[in-house]
Parts: structure tokens; sequence; C-alpha cells
């Protein structure tokens, strides 16, 4: 009973794989590249990821993922307007990369060309047996941004990345090596207007004392499919905090794997999740404080309406050596119809006695005595619930230091609650 | 019966030096005043004593009834009759007060060869030394400084002392945070334990607290040595005149 | 606290003089040959003179059990085990069922003396005023508080010795009172309407890979069932002993209190050290009817395994309470501090309205024990509310983990949850772990849930040792503060106990 049959592949496997074999020709780089693409597609025969693998739990990809689209290359997708004006924009339009923008301090090299030179080869591959969206975007990737960012570099305005898809498969790299010193604000637009399956992925390496925002906004259309991987390894003494915004897509998973590198280095992490319709969002995040006398705060906020179904799983893993750990995690949500799920799995995993950790979770509806007050002063009861929700999550986005941000995020929210509230 | 000689002492972790070179003596019976500005190291000096870990001692010594303490560990020191009352007592959640005096006491009584007081002859004791520090038995029940107000803390630190029988007693700040009529009471606390027997240390930055509890000797602190000694007058000076004066002197 | 090299060594020491129930009784048994197969199956039920249909179930479960895998998702690690290399059936000789004291080899007696189990019933009677914890000064009351707690000043204790019940008092009392109190083979004979009604209705025969295994080839347990609106007289406990080598233990415990009825339950769990591991796969099933409710408090003990890790038993338990009737509670307290490996998740299935499951729990581990324990609390019903109370406590090269699962369904309007977990490290070659999954799908629900991970803060250590209480009373002093939450939920004796236990859990683990 223990021997093991080839696993039967599902369509929306058999799709992959066939484009694969459409595409390769198509695909930059060869030698090491390709070894690494191969092998990853060898990951997508072997099956997605069901319930059974832990990691994906609560998003059987098996059994989620039905609809993979075809590649197409004659698909026109505009850029959008940056968050923040003024900001230097590098996009990716269905797949491929725009113009370079001269950005001073700032180096940006189209992904292409360091797939085509071979360059890229280590930065392809799953990382591990559950890394489906790594095996599949390394598989499929052809452009995307390399930025470098010069030691010492300080940047006035946020520079802003976009994978703009207009339908059919878009993978895309957003990369960053982000010097010593450095401080900066990268804005992450995932956007678009097709029936999409796109897959994103971002590594980036903060030099020691830097202070880095990241921030994602993914506002996909209700027919996307969005699969995105955040990886960042912190330097010594640098601050790094990522954004992130969901407000779209049919399937969405986002990952995010931070590793403290350096000691004293921190980490915060806010997360916005706005979910409607009948949709399926999954946000995982690995946390590994692996050296001494490191930081991290992490905040999530959902509000889920209609037949949304959302998922947070935190993980904080501490290693041994990483005394004096302090790191605290939260997800807060708020449920807002009786069709709608959420399901929650904050982790730690301690291996470092002299550390504070700790985890919140809660699940509520809004607060009646809120709701009451609000009412009491004579606003009508779905103003106050409306106020009351944007609060919620309003409160995360002003945590951000930046004022325009601020602004910017805020008038993302309105325009949500606007269309779904 | 307390002697500290040319003691020299640092942050564990770190190397920084606190203590640089310390001399004080405290009679049997004598109630000796530690004051100082900020930062000179008066409640390191107080853990010290007391045998916390993070602090090393890297010279000199500290001998209590002749005989050096330095590698007793905190309960051997406290068996031996050193109490330190503390200017943040911890909070011991789970632990009822009530609990947590009768493991110590117990606790002490052992470490010194004595049975185990039996229930009601601790339930008198307690109570006796409770009621003259206006403690109801209502707040011993409550798990130790746990959402005790800052006054409550003190009174129970006083309250400890007392039970505890201590020869040493070291305060630390006792008064920080203690309203007028708290004072009153934790001071008359401290007096009802001054006897031949006993030296007690009273670490202050404020003169007020001497007014309540009147010392033998004054000693000022400063960046690690004790740079000047005198009577009590010697703290109406410093309230007078603030430690600018005394430390030019040094100097 | 930093691992110096003393922690280390003490922690080394530990050794099995620490576990002091680990003596062996000389005593002459009747075995089944090793292995596993359908006529081992109808060897036991053969001996325990069961019915036909008994045996069917058996079998059914064992088939099942045939196409069935271990799971693999627990944080524990051990070495695949062989299945044909464990006696299922030992039974001390003529002793194939309970019979009334007199009855009993005095050399049983003698064991269960030593541990501390009184099964005389005159001692019982004489016994309990001098066992109350007349030490306990936390309230000027704690001796009213003990009368009231033991009114009746009696514990029934059901003794399961390796494969069977060697004893059950009070049942002639308990019967008066309309409870039913005997060993599940008994019950099987004589209340085969309430076994076949009941068994299997919590825990699905093929509930899981071990429940499964368990319901081919348990041999004993106990069996309770209280009727309609009676609040059981006196506790009742069950005493567990692993004594024969190479033997596996698998109880089945059924508890069934009827409409309005009430019973406090208790267990408690002792084996021999042995160099090889032992298996005790139980499953106990709860089912709670309109208005009734059950306590249930375990105390494990079981061998732990020596300093280096060898031996010590693996205790993959199944248990869980169905709050079936409306306004009815259950509450799982444990005290885990035995085991090699630990992995159990005491349950609730919050179906009737208003009900209520309550999971109070402390886990120790020291040495190389592992353990990934938790909870489900499945709320079904309308206005059903869970509480939990977690405190791990991992010191040595242990791993601790608390794994636990809350959900709303979407009928449960209102279910509300609250949280607490807490996990201590002591030393830095341990690891704590927490790992809970919360579902709502409806949106009253209303779930809290907090953890926290911190060592024991060394602020709170010197304040300790400054009033002269040495390091290791000092330890055992703020652990016990940080578990009482969860100690207060069990009766005073139990309490007394597992407070000293967990001190004896924890010697040797600091430096």
């Amino acid at each position: 009973m223990n021997i093991q049959t080839p696993i039967k592949n599902t369509p929306a496997e058999l799709a992959l794989i066939d484009a694969f074999g459409e595409r390769l020709a198509l695909l930059p780089g060869d030698g090491e590249v390709m070894l690494k693409r191969d092998a990853a597609i060898e990951a997508i025969k072997a099956g997605l990821p069901t319930r059974r693998i832990e990691s994906w739990h609560y998003t059987d990809l098996r059994r989620l993922l039905t609809k993979v689209p075809a590649f197409d290359a004659g698909l026109e997708a505009k850029p959008v307007a940056p968050l923040i004006e003024g900001s230097p924009v590098l996009t990716v339009l269905n797949g491929v990369a725009g113009k370079p923008v001269a950005i001073e301090g700032v180096t940006a090299t189209p992904v292409a060309e360091k797939l085509g030179d071979g360059t890229y080869a280590p930065a392809l591959g799953a990382q591990g047996a559950d890394d489906a969206i790594g095996a599949l975007n390394s598989a499929f990737v052809a452009d995307g941004w390399l930025l470098e960012i010069a030691d010492g570099t300080v940047l006035e305005k946020p520079v802003e990345v976009q994978n703009v898809q207009a339908g059919g498969q878009v993978h895309t790299r957003f990369a960053a090596k982000i010097g010593n010193g450095v401080t900066a604000t990268i804005v992450e637009r995932q956007t678009g207007s097709g029936d999409a399956l796109v897959s994103s992925v971002d590594n980036v390496v903060i030099g020691d004392g830097s202070e880095v925002t990241w921030l994602i906004v993914q506002e996909q259309p209700d027919t996307a499919t969005h699969f995105g991987q955040f990886n960042a390894w912190i330097g010594k003494d640098a601050k790094f905090t990522l954004f992130v915004m969901n407000a779209g897509g049919k399937l969405v998973r986002q990952e995010i794997r931070v590793v403290t590198k350096g000691e004293g280095s921190d980490f915060q992490l806010r997360g916005v999740d706005l979910l409607h319709g009948d949709t399926h969002t999954d946000v995982t995040m690995v946390l590994d404080h692996a050296v001494p006398n490191t930081g991290s705060r992490e905040i999530i906020r959902n509000v889920v309406t209609g037949k949304a179904r959302g998922v947070f799983q935190g993980r904080i893993n501490v290693h041994q050596v990483a005394q004096k750990t302090d790191a605290k995690m939260a997800c807060n949500t708020l449920l807002l119809s009786d069709d709608g799920e959420f399901s929650t799995k904050p982790e730690l995993e301690i291996f470092a006695d002299d550390v504070a950790c700790g985890h919140g979770a809660t699940v509520t509806e809004i607060d009646h005595a809120h709701l009451f007050y609000l009412m009491a002063r004579g606003i009508d009861e779905k103003t106050a619930r409306g106020l009351l929700v944007k609060a919620f999550v309003a409160e995360v986005i002003e945590e951000l230091e930046d004022e325009a941000l601020v602004e910017a995020l805020e008038a993302r929210l309105d325009g949500w609650f606007a269309e779904h509230g | 019966m307390l002697e500290i000689k040319n003691l020299h002492a640092r942050i564990a972790d770190e190397g920084t030096e606190i203590i640089r070179g310390l001399n004080l003596t405290v009679a049997k019976g004598e109630v000796a005043a530690i004051m100082g500005p900020n930062g000179s190291g008066k409640s390191t000096l107080s853990y010290i004593l007391a045998g916390r870990e993070d602090y090393e001692v890297t010279e000199g010594d500290i001998l209590f009834n002749g005989e050096s303490i330095l590698e007793m560990d905190p309960a051997e020191r406290a068996a031996s009759g050193i109490f330190l009352a503390f200017q943040y007592p911890m909070e011991i959640p789970g632990v009822a007060t009530m609990e947590f005096l009768k493991v110590a006491m117990n606790a002490q009584r052992k470490a010194r060869g004595e049975e185990p007081l039996k229930v009601p002859e601790l339930l008198k004791k307690v109570k006796d030394a409770a009621g003259t520090l206006q403690m109801d038995m209502g707040m011993l029940k409550r798990p130790l400084n746990v959402g005790f107000s800052g006054g409550e803390k003190k009174r129970a630190e006083i309250l400890q002392m007392k039970l505890l029988e201590p020869k040493l007693c070291v305060m630390d700040e006792t008064d920080s945070g203690l309203d007028i009529d708290a004072l009153k009471i934790v001071s008359d606390g401290v007096n009802a334990l001054r006897s031949p027997d006993r030296a007690i240390v009273v670490i202050t930055h404020y003169q007020r607290l001497l007014e309540h509890i009147v010392p033998d000797s004054v000693h000022v602190l400063y960046k690690g040595q004790i740079i000047k000694s005198g009577d009590k007058s010697l703290a109406l000076d410093l309230e007078a005149n603030g430690y600018a004066g005394v430390i030019g002197e040094a100097a | 606290m930093p691992a110096v090299q003393e922690t280390i060594d003490q922690v080394r020491q530990i050794d099995v003089d620490q576990y002091k129930y680990g003596f062996e009784t000389e005593i002459a048994v009747d075995k089944a040959p090793k292995g596993l197969s359908e006529d081992i199956i109808r060897f036991i039920s053969a001996k325990k003179n069961e019915p036909d249909w008994m045996l069917e179930w058996r079998l059914d479960a064992y088939r099942r059990w045939l196409t069935m895998e271990e799971p693999t998702w627990a944080r524990v690690e051990y070495p695949k085990i062989d299945f044909q290399d464990i006696f299922y059936y030992a039974a001390p000789k003529n002793q194939s069922g309970p019979k009334s004291l007199d009855e009993v080899d005095p050399e049983l007696l003698r064991t269960y003396e030593k541990l501390g189990i009184p099964l005389k019933e005159q001692e019982i009677l004489a016994g309990v005023k001098k066992a109350a914890p007349a030490e306990s000064v936390d309230d000027e009351d704690a001796d009213a508080a003990n009368d009231n707690v033991y009114k009746s000043g009696r514990v029934a204790v059901d003794a399961v010795f390796d494969s069977v019940s060697v004893v059950t008092t009070f049942k002639k009392e308990l019967a008066k009172a309309g409870v039913i109190f005997c060993s599940i083979s008994e019950a099987i004979r004589e209340h085969p309407e309430l076994v076949k009604k009941y068994l299997g209705s919590v825990v699905p025969v093929s509930d899981n890979f071990y429940a499964t295994l368990n319901s081919a080839v348990f041999t004993d347990g106990s069996f309770v069932f209280v009727p309609k609106g009676v609040r059981c007289p006196m506790e009742l406990s069950t005493y567990f002993r692993i004594n024969e080598k190479g033997t596996g233990q698998f109880e089945r415990t059924l508890i069934i209190a009827e409409e309005g009825a009430y019973v406090s339950y208790l267990e408690g769990c002792t084996a021999p050290q042995r160099d090889e591991n032992q298996l005790h796969a139980a499953v106990v099933e709860l089912i709670a009817l309109d208005d009734a409710e059950i306590k249930y408090s375990t105390v494990q003990n079981w061998y732990p395994g020596d300093a280096e890790g060898k031996g010590g038993v693996y205790n993959f338990v199944t248990k869980r309470g169905d709050c079936r009737g409306d306004r009815s509670t259950i509450s799982w307290t444990q005290v885990e501090t035995g085991s090699a490996i630990t992995w159990k998740y005491p349950s609730c299935i919050l179906r009737g309205d208003d009900s209520q499951g309550n999971f109070y729990s402390i886990a120790v581990s020291n040495g190389y024990q592992q353990i990934d324990s938790g909870t489900k609390m499945l709320h079904l019903g309308k206005n059903t509310k869970s509480r939990i109370i977690s405190k791990g406590i991992a010191a040595g090269f242990s791993q601790n983990t608390y794994r636990g699962q809350v959900s709303a369904h979407r009928k449960a309007t209102n279910a509300r949850n609250f949280t607490n977990c807490d996990s201590l490290l002591i030393g830095d070659n341990c690891g704590a772990h927490t790992v809970p999954y919360m579902e709502a799908k409806n949106s009253t629900a209303q779930f809290e849930h907090e953890a926290t991970t911190s060592k024991i803060s060394e602020d709170q250590k010197f304040y300790v040792m400054q009033r002269g209480i040495p390091e290791e009373e000092a330890i055992a002093l703020i652990v016990n503060g940080f578990v009482k939450d969860v100690i207060q939920e069990l009766p005073m004796e139990f309490a007394v106990e597992a407070q000293k236990l967990i001190g004896i859990s924890l010697e040797g683990s600091v430096g």
C-alpha cells in the first residue's frame, strides 16, 4: 500500500506543462538557466500542493487552480498612474520590461538581460518542495527589473515598479540589491485588466544600516489569479518595512519570506487585505530570526465581505543562536458577511530561550458599542459601519511615516470601499 | 557588620565599570544613608550587595560579619541575613503573597537548620506584621505585587523585611513613588526595625526620606565612589546646596 | 538563561532515580502471543467473554486499520514502530476481570499502595483527611475549601493493570445513586445496550490511525454512566499502570452523562522504567446530554525515558468529548509531565446550543521528551463557548508544541472562543512551538487568541532568591505561578500532587 503511483496531473497542471513545451524556445537564457527551468517544471509535474502540505493547508492549489490561460504576446497593457505623482516608474507590460528610466544612485536592468547572459541563474529555482510559486515562476519567468542601489543613496521619491497584465500568463521578477546606508522606498504595483495568471517573485537584499520601505499594492481584477512571493534578507542594523495591500484577484497567494541576517536588524510588516466577491486570498509569511538581537512586528488587518475566503498564516522561527529576539505578530479580522470565511494560523517556532515572542489573533464583527455610539450621534448605520471598517484598516496605513504614501493608500482604500463596501 | 573594601564592579555583559573603588563600613545598630545624583551607582551597589549576577566584582571585597560574601548566591546571602528592599519590586504572577511569604520564611529557616513554621503560627505572625503596616489580609491573597499600587508594593517590601528579620537591610529608593501618608507608614515600619543588632542602609536621592528615617551617617556616592561622609547634617547641606559643591570638593 | 556548562551537566544527571514510579511488579501474567492479527483479536475478545457484535466491531476496525498510515504531521520524531513486536494482551494470572477487593492478588494491592493509590475502601475513608493539603496557606479557608471539594472525602477508583481492570471500588455505593462505574469489559457484558449506543459515537472507528488500532485491540478501561438528573456522589478515577515488558496498553474509556447529570473524573498513569519504548494508545469518549457536565482531569506521568532519551512511553491518545445536548459542558484539564512522546488533543464537539467546552493544560517537557498536544474546539451549535488555557514549559533537550484548532461552523452564530497559550523556555537546547488554527465561517463568531513565549525573567528570579529561596525552588515557585490558572481547575487533591510533580519534572533543569 506504500507504493507511490505516478500522479495523475490535473487539467491545470497539464496546461502548464504544455505551455512550457510551447514557450521554451521563446524564454530567455540557456545553460544553467535552462537547467533550472527544467527542474522547476518537473516540480509542477509532481503535482501542485494540496491541503496535505502544511504550508498550503488553507489553499489547496491543486483543487483551486482550474484555469490556466495561454500566453498571448499580442495583448497590450498600459502603464498606470504612479501612486505618488512624479515617481520614476519602471514598467513590465504584459510580461515585457519597458524602457529604463534614469534614477540617481539606482541602476535598473531588465531581468530578461540577466537571464539571457545567465547571471540570473542562481536566483532561479524552488526553495523547497512546497514552493510552488518559486517553481512556477522559475520555469516561466521572462522579464522584470533588477534594481541595484548604491551605498549611501538617499531616494527623495519612491521608485515605482509596475507589473501590468492584459491577460494570458505573466511571470515576472523584481529584484533589488540595496547597498549599505541607503534610504529608499519602493512601490510595487500588481494590476491589469485581463483574465490572467500572474506570478511575480521579488528577491530583495538589504544592506547594513539601510532604511527601506517596500509597498506591494495588488489590485488585480476579479478574474485574475495572482501568485506573489516576496523574499528579503535584512542586513546589520537595517530597518525594513514591508507593506502589503491585497484588494483584488480571484485566487491570490502572497508569500512573504524574510530572514534577519544581520544583528540589530528590524522587520516591520503591515498588511491590509480587503476581500470581496467569490474570491480566495492567502497571505503566508515565514520569518526567520537567524541572528541575535533582532526585532519584528507584524500587523495584519483583514476585512471580509461577500463570499470571500481569507487566509493568513504567519510563522516566526527563532533560531537557537537568535537570543534576545523580540517578535510580535497580530492578525485581526472583521468578518462582515455570513458567507465569508477567514482562517488564520499564527505560529511560533522557538529554539532560543532568551526571547520575548508573542502573537495575537482575533476574528470579530464590528464592535456594537462603537456602532451604537456613532449612531447615537446621528450617523446612519451604513455610514457608521463604513467609518468603523475603514478606521480598522486605516490604522495600519497611518503607521507609515510618509504622508504622501498614507494619502495615496487611503485613496486606494476609499476606492475599494466605494466599489465593494 | 558590613565592610566594603576598595570595591570595583562592572556590568558583566559589556564591561562598563560602575563601582570604582568604593569603601564603606556600617556598624551594628547603625543607620547609614547613601545619597548621590542619578547614575552614581546607588542601585548598582544594592544589587551587588544582594548578589545579582549581571554585575561582576573585579577587585576588592564585601565582608558581612567579617566574612566575604562574594561567592554566595542571592539566596545564600538572604539566608545569612541580607535583605534588599527593591526600588521596583517584581511582580510574581500566580503566586499568592501569603504563599510567597511562607516559602521564603521557611526556606530561610531551613538554611539555618530550623523547623518550618506551622500554619497557625505563620498566619499569626503575618497578620500582626501586616496590621502595623495597615495592610489588609485580602491583599495577601493576591499574587505578589501583581496589580499592587506603588505604595502597596513598598508596603509589601517592608512586610517581608519585618517577617524575614534580616540583620542588614538595604533599602533602595524606598521613598520613590510614595505619597506622604504611605511614606509615613513605610518609615514607621523601618524605624520599628531599628535595633542594636541590625544595620540599615538607606539609599536615596532625596533628603525627604531622611526626615522620617533619621540616619546615623550619610555618605555621598558619585561615579562609583564614596566621595564624602558625614552625619545627618550632610544630608541637609546637600538638600540646600545640591551635589555640585560636594562633587567640586572631591574633584 | 544562558546555557552554562552546569545546566547541561545537571540535565544529564537527571537520572532514573527521579522517576519514583519506575519499579516493576513481579507477578505471574497471562499473555497473548506477540504481534497482531485477526487471531489475536479473537483471542482478546474470547478472553473477555465478549459477545459476537463486539468481536465483529473489533475485526472491522482491524481491517480498516490495515489500510491506514501513521500520521506524520505532529512535531515528534521516533523510529518506526513495529506493530508486530508488541504484546497486545497481558493480564495478571487468574485475573480475568475485576473482583471484590478480598480476591485481588496482594502483590497488586501493594503495587497500588506504593503508587499512592488507595484501593481499600476503608483506607480511603480513613486516609483522605491525612492527604488533605493542610500545608496550603493560600487561603485561610483552605481547609474549609477542601471539605467542600471532597464533601464525601471519597474517590472511587478503577485500577487498570496492563490490559485489564483489576478492581473497581465503591461500586455498590455508586449503584445506589444509579451511577454505573465499572470496567469497559464488564460494561460490554452487563450493559450492552449502552455500550452499543455510545461506543464509537464520538471517536468513529476509523477516526485516525491510533484510534482505529485501539478500536481493534482495546483491552480494558473504564465505563461511567450517570443517569438523568444525578450528580455523581464522589469523584471517579482510573489509575493506569503499564507493568509488563513489551506490552502495549490500549485502554478505552466511555463516559456518559445524561440530562442534567454531573460527574468529575480523574485519571492517573505510570509505568516502570524500561530501555525500550512502550506504546500507549488510548481512546476516551465523553458524551454530555442536555444540561449535563463532565469534568475530566488527567495527571499523566508515564515513564519519560532516561537522561539520554532512551526508553519511555509513546503516548498516542485520542480524547474527545461531545456536547451533544443543549447547555452541556465538558472540561478537559491535563497535567502532562511524563512520556517520551505525547500526541494528544482532547477536544470538544460543541453540538448543542449554548454548550461550552474548556481545555486547561500544563505540559512540562524535560530531557529528550517531545510533546505535541493541544485541543480542538468545534463550534457547531448556536451560542457555544470555548476556552483554552495552555501553559507549556520546555527544559533540557525537549520539544514542546501546542497545536490547537478552533472553528466556527456556518450555523454557529455567536460562537465565542478565548485562547491563551503561553510557553516558558528553560535553557537554550529546547524548543517551544505554538501552532494554532483558527477558522471562522460565521460573521457573529468572536475568536480571541493570544500566545507568548519567554524565559523566566532574571529579574523575577533574582527577586525571589533575594528572599532566601534557593534557585531550583525559586524556579519551581515561578513556574507554579505561571501554571496557576490551570492548577486551580484541578480537584484540590490532584492540584497539590500536580504542583509537586511539576517541581520534580523540572529538577536539574537549571544551572
